[in-house]
């Protein structure tokens, strides 16, 4: 995986535990962040972007909600907004049931995905190939 | 050999911030906020305990420094008092004492916690430069709070002095101007600008040097802490001493 993050530095989005929320700003702020560095994307318009992302999750209310006070579900959707709004982002899910331990089905990640899929030109799960089968997937990348 | 190799890591680290501050990427959106959120707690927040602070100590001053000017016969040395002890040493010092143990306790505080959590990862995963979004912004905000709430405080101080001496020597609000006017002189006021932007620049810079210096353990937050502070309180009596020299010899 490390050498996979390497090779797409410059548009990998990665959900993971190593890479977590920014506790002192809130939910918006985190997602914002990223196109108003590197696109100098004004605050404004950065915010009402994150609230129309948001509203596609129904998520809305927590967008002034500081990382602790987020469920597991929740905070693994912001980071997976947040993966998103790198340009042709490339997502890359890192064992994601360690953020998710309740452990959803696949149809979460389908669904979640088809939520943002305009914004997402790829997604990369990466997993033990024991966990499998909870993503429905048919394809050959595991690791 | 320990605290020669910290000094002179604090000094290239301050190097890296002093350069970023001319850095045209240090000026994007995201980098704005920070700047305002972190001069709103800073300057905006700290208003009211700074101006009652600056009224109670002006006060005080300004009633004991001109009874023993009266009883001295000295009141031609009222201007130079209130300009060149007042205004250029007593409301620098206060004001970067006060920010000191309320601003940079909580950035040191701060970085240490982002460095603990890992929260700095993200930002460099997500290719956001520390210096241009974190540190600078914090530092810009340091430079200038220290110019502002100086000035707030030598302005209370000030007005203090006017209602003092009216009730000490009856001086008149025409009489108390021109006196101020006559004791200023151009080369306090820039040394006193440049004293307040180091200041701000070096106890909003060492807080986050060390917060960086925290490892991935709770435990290491307090004695980052705690060094970044004795090593503030350090660099506040340096600058103290050297602008002096710079003033009087």
């Amino acid at each position: 995986m490390q050498a996979f993050l390497t090779d797409h530095r410059l548009n990998v989005g990665l959900v993971s535990p190593e890479v977590p929320l920014i506790s002192n700003l809130p939910v918006w702020s985190n997602i914002a962040l990223i196109r108003q560095y590197h696109e100098n994307l004004p605050g404004e318009k950065s915010r009402a972007l994150v609230i129309d992302l948001l509203e596609r999750f129904g998520m809305t209310s927590i967008a002034e909600k500081r990382n602790p006070f987020l469920t597991e579900e929740e905070r693994f959707c912001v980071m997976f907004i947040r993966a998103a709004t790198i340009r042709d982002a490339i997502v890359c899910l890192d064992r994601p049931f360690r953020l998710l331990p309740a452990r959803p089905g696949g149809r979460f990640f389908t669904e979640a995905l088809q939520k943002i899929d305009d914004l997402i030109a790829e997604v990369h799960i990466f997993d033990y190939s024991r966990e499998k089968e909870p993503y429905e997937t048919n394809d050959g990348a595991e690791n | 050999m320990r605290t020669t190799s910290s000094l002179l890591g604090t000094l290239a680290f301050a190097a890296g911030v002093f350069l970023s501050i001319f850095d045209r990427r240090t000026y994007n959106s995201a980098s704005r906020t920070v700047f305002i959120h972190q001069f709103y707690f800073t300057s905006v927040q700290i208003l009211p305990l700074f101006l009652s602070v600056a009224a109670v100590f002006g006060s005080l001053i300004n009633g004991m420094a001109f009874q023993v000017i009266k009883n001295l016969g000295l009141t031609d040395y009222l201007g130079r008092l209130l300009m060149g002890f007042v205004v250029t040493e007593l409301a620098p010092f206060v004001t970067v004492l006060l920010l000191a143990l309320r601003s940079s306790a909580a950035i040191n505080a701060e970085i240490a916690v982002m460095k603990v959590n890992r929260e700095l990862d993200t930002l460099e995963h997500f290719r956001i430069d520390l210096l241009h979004y974190l540190f600078v912004p914090r530092i810009l905000s340091g430079m200038l709070s220290m110019i502002f709430l100086t000035s707030v405080f030598a302005l209370v101080v000030l007005s203090v002095g006017l209602i003092v001496s009216g009730l000490i020597f009856g001086t008149g609000v025409d009489a108390y101007f021109d006196t101020l006017l006559n004791a200023a002189d151009i080369f306090d006021i820039i040394v006193l600008l440049i004293k307040c932007a180091t200041f701000g620049f070096f106890i909003t810079m060492i807080p986050i040097g060390f917060g960086l210096r925290a490892t991935r353990e709770l435990t290491s937050i307090p004695v980052s802490v705690l060094n970044g502070m004795v090593t503030v309180f350090l660099a506040i009596i340096i600058i103290e001493v050297l602008s002096s020299i710079i003033r009087f010899i």
